[in-house]
Parts: C-alpha cells; sequence; structure tokens
C-alpha cells in the first residue's frame, strides 16, 4: 500500500510538472528571434547574395531560432533613415557605409582618413589593431559590430583629366552633404565643391552643376555615374569602410548560443564580403577601362608630399569638431608607422 | 473551256522571264530560304495564336519546339530579320513566362541567346557598334539615326540584354551595360512608345521603381511610366499591374498597394484581353507566387 502510495506520489508530480511545462511560456531558448536587417545593396547583387547566405547560415545553425529578413535595395531609406528605425525598434540591424558609420561611432572613420593607406596589406592591418576600440565604441553607442566590410578606395571620376591639386580647384567637385569626411578633406585641400545630396549626383552630372565626383569603381557603376565621366585618377583618395550592425538592445535579449552564432558568422560574412569587394572593385576597373574611360596616371602632386599635409590638415580639423579625437589619430599612425617599418624590415631581410 | 494560247513569241518571252526570274532566286536564295521565307505567313499566326493561348501548360509545353523549329529555320536562313525577332521575342517569353522563377541561372542563358538573335537584327539593320560595351556617348550618337523601322531591332536588342543583366545582377560587366539598355529604350519611345504594347514604358517603370534613388531610382518617373503602359492597352494588360507591384511598390514598402494590385490581377477576367491572354495568364501565375511572398518583404 505504502509503495503504491508512493508511486502514486510520484506519478502525480510527474504529471504536475509536465502540466507546468506545457503551460509555461516558452523559455528563452524555444523562442524564434527575427533579424530585420537593411541595406541599400540592390538585390541580386553579390553582396546581397553573401547576406542571404549568412542568413541560411544563421538558419541552419540556429536550428531555425534565428531567422533573418533582409530588406535589400534601399527600402527602407538611406543609411540615416535605417539607424533612426533601427532605434525605433523597426528594424534590429543593417550593412553601413563610412557615412553611416560616422553616426554609429564616427572615430572609426580614422580609417577613412585621406590618402592614408598605401595598399590593401596596410588596411587590414591597421583595421586588426584598431578592432577591439571599435568594437567597444560600437557597443557603448548602442551597437554590436558582427562584421566588418569595405566599400574600397575611392577615385575621383571626372568629365575632364586630373593630373594635379590645381586641376581639382578648377573643377566642380560634388561633396556628399552633411558628410564631416568629405568637408574636411575639401577643407583641407583648398577646394569650394558643390554639397549635394547623394541622390542629386547623377543628375548633376547630366546637367553640369558638378563634373567631379569621388567613388570606389563598383559605386560608379552601380550609381551608373562612370557614363556621364570619362576620367578616372589612379590614386585613391580614401578607403571606404563598412560594417555589419545589430542594435545592441536585440543582441543582449538573444540567448548566449545565438549571439555567438550571429557573431562568429557576421566575422566570416563580413570576410567574404571583403574579397568579394576588392574583386568586383579590380573587374569594375577593367570594365570601365574596355567601355573607353581613361585611367590618369601619375598625378604629380597627388603622389607627392602634398597629400600627406592634405591628410594631416583634414585630421586637425576633426579633431576640432570632435569627430575623431587625436589619441585615435595617433594611433593609427603608430600602427601604420611600425607596419611600415616592419616590412622595409622584412623586405631588407629576404635572403637572395 | 476556252484558254487562249500565248502567241509563240509571248510564251518565249515568258519562258525567258521565268528562267531568269528562276536563275536570280536559286543564286540569291537557296531552296531552303525560300521554303523559309514561304512558311513565315504561317510563324506570325502560330505567334498570334501563342499569345491568345489561356491553358499555361499548353503554352509551356508548345514552345520549346516552336523555339527549336525558328532556330532550324534561321540555320537556313541566318540573315532573315523577322525570323531572328521572332526567335528574340519567343526565347524572351519562354524564360520570362515559365523559366526564370524557377531557374534563374537557365533563364539568364536563355536571355542570352534571346539577345544573340536580337543583336543581329541591331547590326543587319546597320549599326555597327556593339549596343553592350560602346561607351554611352557612342551609343547614343548611333542610334541617333534610327528611324521607326529599326524600332524592333532596337527593342528586343533592349530587352533580351537587360534581362540577362537582371538574371546577372553580380556581374558588373551586366550591371554597367544597363545603362546601354536605357539608351536604347529612350529611342524606342522617342520612335514609337506603343510599340510592342508599350513595352519600353514596363522597362523604364522598373527601371526607376525597381531602385533606391541613390542608384538612380525615381518613384515618380516610374509611376509616369507604368501609366502610360496602361494608357496604351486600356488598362487590359495585367502586366502592368503585376510590375508595377513588384518593383515600385516592394521598392516603396506600399503593402497595401502591392497586396491590393496583385488580388486585382488575380480577379480579372480571363477573357479581359483576349489577343494577349497568354501574358495575362502568366501574370496571374506570376501575382500568386508574389503574394505568397508578400510577409517576406515587408
Amino acid at each position: 500500500m505504502n509503495s503504491a502510495s508512493s508511486l502514486s506520489k510520484k506519478l502525480l508530480t510527474g504529471l504536475l510538472l509536465c502540466i507546468s511545462t506545457l503551460l509555461s511560456t516558452p523559455s528563452q531558448a524555444e523562442r524564434i528571434y527575427t533579424l530585420k536587417f537593411a541595406t541599400l545593396a540592390p538585390a541580386g547583387t553579390t553582396w546581397v547574395n553573401l547576406l542571404h547566405e549568412w542568413a541560411d547560415e544563421v538558419r541552419k545553425e540556429s536550428k531555425g531560432r534565428l531567422l533573418f529578413r533582409i530588406y535589400p535595395g534601399g527600402v527602407h531609406g538611406d543609411e540615416p533613415d535605417v539607424l533612426k528605425k533601427i532605434r525605433f525598434g523597426q528594424l534590429q540591424g543593417g550593412a553601413f557605409t563610412g557615412y553611416g558609420i560616422g553616426q554609429i561611432y564616427s572615430p572609426t572613420r580614422v580609417l577613412e582618413l585621406p590618402f592614408l593607406f598605401n595598399d590593401v596589406e596596410e588596411i587590414d592591418y591597421v583595421r586588426k589593431q584598431y578592432m577591439p576600440d571599435i568594437e567597444q565604441g560600437y557597443r557603448d553607442n548602442g551597437y554590436e559590430l558582427l562584421g566588418w566590410m569595405e566599400v574600397g578606395f575611392v577615385y575621383f571620376f571626372s568629365k575632364k583629366p586630373i593630373v594635379s591639386l590645381d586641376d581639382l580647384k578648377d573643377r566642380r567637385i560634388w561633396n556628399w552633404q552633411g558628410d564631416p569626411m568629405g568637408k574636411a578633406f575639401f577643407d583641407a585641400s583648398g577646394l569650394s565643391p558643390v554639397p549635394l545630396s547623394i541622390i542629386d549626383v547623377y543628375t548633376s552630372l547630366s546637367t553640369g552643376l558638378i563634373d567631379t565626383v569621388y567613388a570606389p569603381p563598383l559605386g560608379a557603376i552601380a550609381m551608373q555615374w562612370f557614363t556621364k565621366t570619362s576620367y578616372i585618377t589612379d590614386v585613391p583618395m580614401a578607403n571606404g569602410i563598412g560594417s555589419l550592425v545589430v542594435s545592441r538592445r536585440f543582441f543582449q535579449n538573444l540567448p548566449q548560443d545565438l549571439q555567438k552564432i550571429l557573431k562568429r558568422t557576421g566575422v566570416a560574412t563580413g570576410e567574404k564580403l571583403i574579397a568579394a569587394t576588392r574583386k568586383d572593385n579590380t573587374e569594375g576597373l577593367e570594365i570601365l577601362q574596355q567601355r573607353g574611360m581613361q585611367i590618369v596616371e601619375g598625378a604629380e602632386d597627388l603622389e607627392t608630399g602634398e597629400v600627406e599635409n592634405i591628410r594631416i590638415r583634414a585630421g586637425e580639423s576633426l579633431m576640432a569638431n570632435g569627430y575623431i579625437p587625436e589619441a585615435v589619430i595617433d594611433k593609427v599612425n603608430n600602427w601604420l608607422k611600425d607596419y611600415r617599418a616592419g616590412k622595409a624590415k622584412d623586405t631588407v631581410d629576404v635572403p637572395e | 473551256m476556252n484558254i487562249r494560247q500565248p502567241s509563240h513569241k509571248t510564251a518565249s518571252l515568258l519562258r525567258v522571264t521565268c528562267f531568269i526570274g528562276a536563275a536570280l532566286l536559286l543564286a540569291g536564295c537557296s531552296t531552303g530560304k525560300l521554303v523559309v521565307r514561304g512558311s513565315q505567313t504561317i510563324m506570325d499566326s502560330g505567334i498570334v495564336a501563342m499569345n491568345s493561348e489561356t491553358d499555361l501548360q499548353l503554352a509551356r509545353a508548345a514552345m520549346p519546339a516552336n523555339l527549336k523549329l525558328m532556330e532550324g529555320m534561321l540555320l537556313e536562313d541566318p540573315e532573315n530579320i523577322d525570323l531572328l525577332l521572332f526567335a528574340a521575342q519567343g526565347f524572351y517569353g519562354y524564360s520570362y513566362g515559365f523559366i526564370e522563377t524557377e531557374d534563374p541561372a537557365r533563364a539568364g542563358a536563355l536571355y542570352r541567346r534571346c539577345y544573340s538573335y536580337a543583336r543581329r537584327t541591331f547590326s543587319l539593320r546597320g549599326f555597327d557598334i556593339d549596343p553592350e560595351t560602346a561607351s554611352s556617348d557612342d551609343l547614343q550618337a548611333t542610334v541617333a539615326s534610327a528611324g521607326k523601322g529599326d524600332v524592333p531591332a532596337l527593342f528586343w536588342t533592349a530587352s533580351c540584354l537587360g534581362k540577362w543583366a537582371d538574371m546577372n545582377r553580380d556581374n558588373i560587366a551586366g550591371v554597367a551595360g544597363l545603362s546601354n539598355v536605357a539608351i536604347l529604350m529612350q529611342r524606342v519611345i522617342e520612335l514609337d512608345d506603343s510599340y510592342y504594347y508599350g513595352a519600353a514604358h514596363l522597362f523604364f517603370g522598373v527601371y526607376y521603381g525597381g531602385l533606391s534613388p541613390m542608384f538612380g531610382g525615381d518613384y515618380a518617373l516610374a509611376e509616369q511610366h507604368f501609366q502610360r503602359a496602361a494608357e496604351i492597352n486600356h488598362d487590359n494588360l495585367l502586366l502592368v499591374d503585376l510590375l508595377h507591384a513588384e518593383f515600385l511598390d516592394r521598392q516603396q514598402l506600399n503593402q497595401a498597394a502591392f497586396h491590393q494590385r496583385l488580388v486585382g490581377i488575380l480577379e480579372a477576367p480571363d477573357d479581359l484581353y483576349p489577343q494577349m491572354a497568354l501574358i495575362n495568364a502568366i501574370s496571374k501565375h506570376k501575382a500568386a507566387l508574389l503574394l505568397e511572398h508578400e510577409g517576406d518583404w515587408f
């Protein structure tokens, strides 16, 4: 009898446990999270295809608990609009270029200082050193950096050839309205650009309001600016950066295992995006030449010490208005100096 | 029956004329060409019959054989512009109607074939320039001399190239070539904007409506082009609403308009536009597919 009573109690306890499990709200581990993610890149492009691959990977690894909804083609507006929607919780994440990153954590744009890098190896080295600071800066401002990307080296596209800084002074150059980096560059170069929204650039090239723009080759193709210009100056004025970002609030609400999946796959996607962008930009330059665009090589003072003075002056003005702290510029300069010294040493040390 | 016999002199003249005529025909035309040209009216009627088909399954099954027949005829008569245009149109219609949703890569290859035929008509009409790689200024200058008779060649060259680029948006050369497609389509609009059911307006509706303003999109302009296409077809071509919903409404995140337009397509009578029944049936099929994805896009 006793043993029967004990068995009944056990059965009852088990039954109650089952019922309470069934009646309770789904635990955090079972909940399905949806990440609404926006990008300006049009659907079907390499960028968006890679974002979809990322979404598939996350869905599989999370066993369907973390799902992406990707909005390509700027359907949610430009980058400031997307940031606003993230703040209001309408979206949770997005892919941003330097323009948007400036509103997340502006010191990151030290990597876009004019004439800073000579090649992609320098970019990769400095970025790696700076990455912990960038991640912390994003966090402090309410965002989680998932992956790094770039839009690539930015060149001048012009209707007439540009072979010197003086040539630039005679041109009607577009400046992205409201972009502190562009303003710092033009102020430092003694140039008076025409500030316009990026939306008005194509039409303004057609009407002649402007005759010179700056963009990576891929951007000049995607935005059709190349059809209104004939020359590319073969000295990149800067390297455009980019980020895959989610709101910190969304990220922190995820269970730890999903945070790890999102972060790990985001880093890998960023690397794929960088590789694809570099490839596309190289290919883009070739295609532009095939279509009759001329590369203007050896722009005299654009390759000399004068460009360094421009960078220093631009940096000073960005420090003065608090966009990039002096300490950040110093750090980046020091990393670059170390890298170049190391590279010079490696070159000397290489046995014949 | 009293048939007047030709005089000896007339009969001799007739024989000589016939001989010269036959010799000229044989010199300029192979038997194959003669057969091809003789059967061209059948081909015309075949296209009319296909456009008015209401049974999608029947159309899908019938088209490949017709396309291969056209390709066979083109082997006999490779510079036959009418036939080249039929082939371009056929490959375009088959890819758009039945292939691109389920297999974009295959559709891309078929659009490329469509382009190869259209491109030949472009050359045969005397345009000595590669529309895919020419600089925009050169292409614009070349097609400035085009007349109304060039419209089919311009239109199908642009349509096939544009669709190929659309299926290959990760191909930089394709994206770069889109500006040239727009130049050709603009010329079509200038010369005859109602050509092929006002389809050049549909192109610009998609071109301006499917991109953010940053990339050259212009929603007001897209709206105008869709309106003009609808007007040309007296509001009977369901493809206009389909593309409006798929590109412009989606780009503007206007879910209500997207939904309403697509439901309107599904509810439209089957006999709305008898001579374009096939494309209306395809539009209905595609509208249902788009509605299935509504939740993913808004």
